[in-house]
């Protein structure tokens, strides 16, 4: 097999690459644009031996207002894995299911339409609960999700739990006088 | 239904004497990887900042305080305390903790079963793991925080000294932003900064570009923000927690980006100007930050305050005794005159004592407060040192402030190690000389600012270390002066005090100055006092020794500042003014005896 950075190259011709990273002698990271990231997971499965997809997984850029979803494929033959990131609009995601390219894909589209809320329309099975039953709040691994408010609103604490606030403890114990009383005004 | 069917059931007891895939627990361990998140641990190096309870998302971490650990500056005695039923080992913990004290042990399988011995104390409760050696820590080149402070805008070292104008520019708004989102709002800071000030409230106003707001906070606890936003001793940025990783938030320069921001046109508004009279009046001595930070309190309470200041102008050490390349007047300006614009009357140019009487003080106020500092310098207790070629460090830095020429000719020595030394040759210096620092003991032990020290030797001052002067003698000229000094060897001391610069009189340096200006410290002078009061009042080396509240034995006196405190620096004075200020309102509503 040709290394895996001519081969991105050479894919390179038809598809937009971009941002190519090897992270280590046995991966390497780069970027396609929402429209041509299926054509290509096909034609790499199909054409370059990156047979197994081995997991799909999302980023969630809060700031930038976007999505980065991860195929990482890997090739048996040259032992070598790539990650595919694609970016999405983090506004009412959606992207085209890959389930027939790999059975398997509709699982973790499953399980990232209940973490992050991304649509993968005719995806099998896609809005069954996947491991959050009964789940009545936004999908939790958006970071807008507020998991410490939500933990002290759901469950009750331990008993024994109580904690103090630095700043204010030290006041007590180092300077209790130097502290204004409300003022009582003009008497 | 067949055989096999029936038979297939039984198949399974053949296994029933073969030794079993399961792992006996805990009889058998299997170790985590080497850097496995597993169950937390906690160095000495803790300072109980409480940030690992910040950031964690499931509300799995008390602050508690710990048996035996005591809060001291800088330490506020609590330390992290573990609830398991809510940890999800994402370790944000380790990776945010400002000391690096918190780690994670590569121990993940604890059998018990009490289920509350799941909630601990990491580091301070006996566990098995405290002593691991592997286990999750931070990256080094993995960073939740940003370690380095936004730098200022200065004067050049060359441009500085070419004359008195300010030397640090001030932080823009997008500097002010930048620098206020590094602090972590942990508060440490609060009990080390003498007056108490609202920091992390402040750093945060300035993030969210709230000047008004901003301004509220500083003069709830200090009515000097501008001065003290430049030349503050900033002990608050010595505890800092970012100054574990990296360089501490620029506390002292967030105060002045808000007050920077606020014209003094707008002060009243924004703090509010009415003030309601309750009919009693308090006297202060001495203009100084003390005296004019007590006055401000007082006069927010609705007493009727008359300051009595033996200068010409009111600032006290801030005006007479700080160059204006550090604070520039119309910067002190701006915190006298909002003091005073609430009605806060000062007579100028009159000394206690010699213009108006002690006693009458005493009997016509109905409390009183004495701030008078410390202004008589300290002799060298050197022969010859009345020469007349020999100046006061104060009387450079008090001409200079008020428009005269010192008249330090062009090859000055200085001697001292304190701020004043500092200032008294950066101003030498301004003003053309040639400057030599002459200190007793290191350059590390000096007393001044480590600020002061750098610049004065980045505007050419020659500082030279373990110098002790032994004798002044009269020169070939009558404008000049002669200094005798020995070099010094620093001898460690047996009961564990600090080193002790001995001189060695084998090594002694002849040399001649235009003038030697002495800058070795300085005392009080309470001579207007009458003895019948002083013998009511405790007194230690010259100094006042408050009782609560800044009271003395005199129950209508309550004193603060140099002349009442160790610390001798402007925000121990304003604090001073601020705790004298509720004492007296105690003690005239019943609530503080005599």
């Amino acid at each position: 097999m040709a290394n895996p950075i001519e081969l991105l190259q050479r894919f390179g011709k038809n598809f937009a690459i971009s941002e190519i990273h090897e992270q280590k002698a046995d991966l390497t990271f780069f970027k396609v644009p929402k429209e041509q990231a299926v054509r290509l997971l096909r034609e790499l499965r199909d054409d370059a031996g990156y047979t197994h997809l081995a997991f799909l997984t999302n980023i969630d850029w809060i700031e930038k207002g976007i999505f980065t979803l991860t195929y990482m494929l890997h090739n048996y033959d040259a032992r070598h894995s790539l990650g595919m990131h694609v970016d999405l609009e983090r506004d009412n995601a959606e992207m085209q299911s890959i389930h027939g390219l790999w059975a398997q894909a509709a699982t973790y589209q499953r399980e990232l339409r209940e973490m992050y809320g991304i649509r993968f329309p005719g995806s099998p099975r896609l809005d069954e609960d996947f491991c959050l039953e009964g789940w009545d709040q936004i999908p939790p691994m958006r970071k807008e999700f507020d998991t410490a408010a939500f933990s002290l609103e759901r469950f009750y604490s331990r008993e024994g739990r109580g904690t103090e606030d630095p700043r204010e403890h030290m006041k007590g114990l180092l300077y209790p006088t130097h502290t204004d009383e409300p003022s009582s005004g003009g008497q | 239904m067949s055989l096999k069917d029936l038979i297939s059931p039984f198949y399974v007891w053949q296994r029933a004497f073969e030794k079993p895939y399961t792992q006996k627990r805990p009889i058998e361990d299997r170790p985590g990887a080497p850097r496995y998140r597993g169950f937390h641990m906690n160095s000495e190096d803790c300072i109980g900042c409480g940030t690992c309870e910040t950031i964690c998302q499931n509300h799995a971490i008390d602050m508690v305080p710990v048996e035996g650990l005591e809060q001291r500056s800088g330490d506020s005695g609590l330390r992290p305390r573990f609830d398991y039923g809510r940890c999800c080992w994402c370790a944000l913990c380790v990776d945010i903790c400002t000391t690096r004290s918190l780690r994670m042990s590569n121990h993940y399988a604890w059998i018990t079963e009490d289920p509350d011995a799941f909630h601990f104390t990491a580091g301070t409760d006996a566990m098995p793991w405290n002593q691991n050696s592997l286990g999750y820590r931070r990256d080094d080149d993995y960073h939740l925080l940003v370690h380095e402070r936004i730098d200022m805008q200065a004067l050049g070292a060359e441009e500085s000294v070419a004359g008195f104008d300010e030397v640090m520019k001030g932080y823009t708004e997008e500097q002010a932003v930048l620098e206020a989102d590094r602090c972590v709002e942990c508060g440490i800071c609060v009990a080390t900064c003498p007056a108490h000030m609202a920091i992390p409230d402040y750093i945060r106003a300035v993030r969210q570009r709230d000047y008004e707001a901003g301004l509220r906070l500083l003069y709830e606890t200090n009515p000097f923000s501008s001065t003290c936003g430049r030349i503050c001793t900033h002990r608050c940025e010595t505890v800092c927690v970012m100054g574990y990783q990296g360089d501490p938030i620029a506390i002292r320069w967030l105060k002045r980006a808000i007050v920077d921001r606020v014209p003094a046109e707008r002060y009243r508004e924004i703090l509010g100007d009415e003030v309601v009279e309750n009919g009693r009046k308090v006297g202060v001595i001495g203009a100084g930050p003390g005296g004019m930070s007590a006055a401000y309190y007082l006069r927010r309470q609705g007493y009727a305050v008359t300051v009595y200041e033996s200068q010409a102008r009111a600032g006290g050490m801030l005006r007479y005794g700080v160059p204006s390349y550090r604070l520039p007047d119309d910067q002190l300006d701006k915190d006298l005159e909002y003091i005073r614009s609430l009605g806060v009357e000062v007579k100028f140019n009159t000394h206690i004592g010699r213009d108006v009487p002690f006693r009458q003080l005493i009997e016509d106020y109905d409390a009183l407060f004495l701030a008078v500092g410390l202004n008589q310098p300290s002799a060298l207790r050197i022969q010859g040192e009345e020469h007349p070629r020999v100046l006061s460090g104060l009387q450079v830095l008090d001409d200079v402030a008020s428009g005269r020429d010192p008249g330090v000719g062009s090859k000055v020595a200085v001697i001292g190690g304190g701020n004043v030394a500092m200032d008294a040759a950066r101003v030498s210096r301004r003003l053309g000389a040639d400057v030599t620092v002459l200190y007793r003991r290191r350059i590390e032990d000096m007393p001044a600012d480590p600020e002061e020290i750098h610049e004065s030797q980045a505007e050419g001052c020659k500082l030279v270390q373990q110098a002790i002067p032994v004798e002044i003698k009269n020169a070939a000229s009558t404008s000049q002066v002669t200094i005798v000094w020995g070099e010094a060897e620093m001898i460690a001391d047996d009961k564990g005090g600090r080193p002790r610069p001995v001189l060695q009189e084998d090594r002694m340096h002849e040399e001649t100055y235009d003038c030697i200006i002495a800058a070795i410290g300085q005392g009080g002078q309470l001579d207007f006092i009458p003895a019948e009061y002083r013998d009511r009042i405790e007194f230690k080396w010259n100094k006042f020794v408050p009782g609560e509240y800044q009271q003395t034995g005199l129950p209508k006196l309550f004193v603060g500042g140099d002349i009442a405190n160790s610390r001798a620096d402007a925000i121990s004075a304003i604090e001073d003014g601020h705790h004298a200020a509720r004492g007296i309102h105690r003690f005239l509503t019943g609530t503080l005896d005599g």
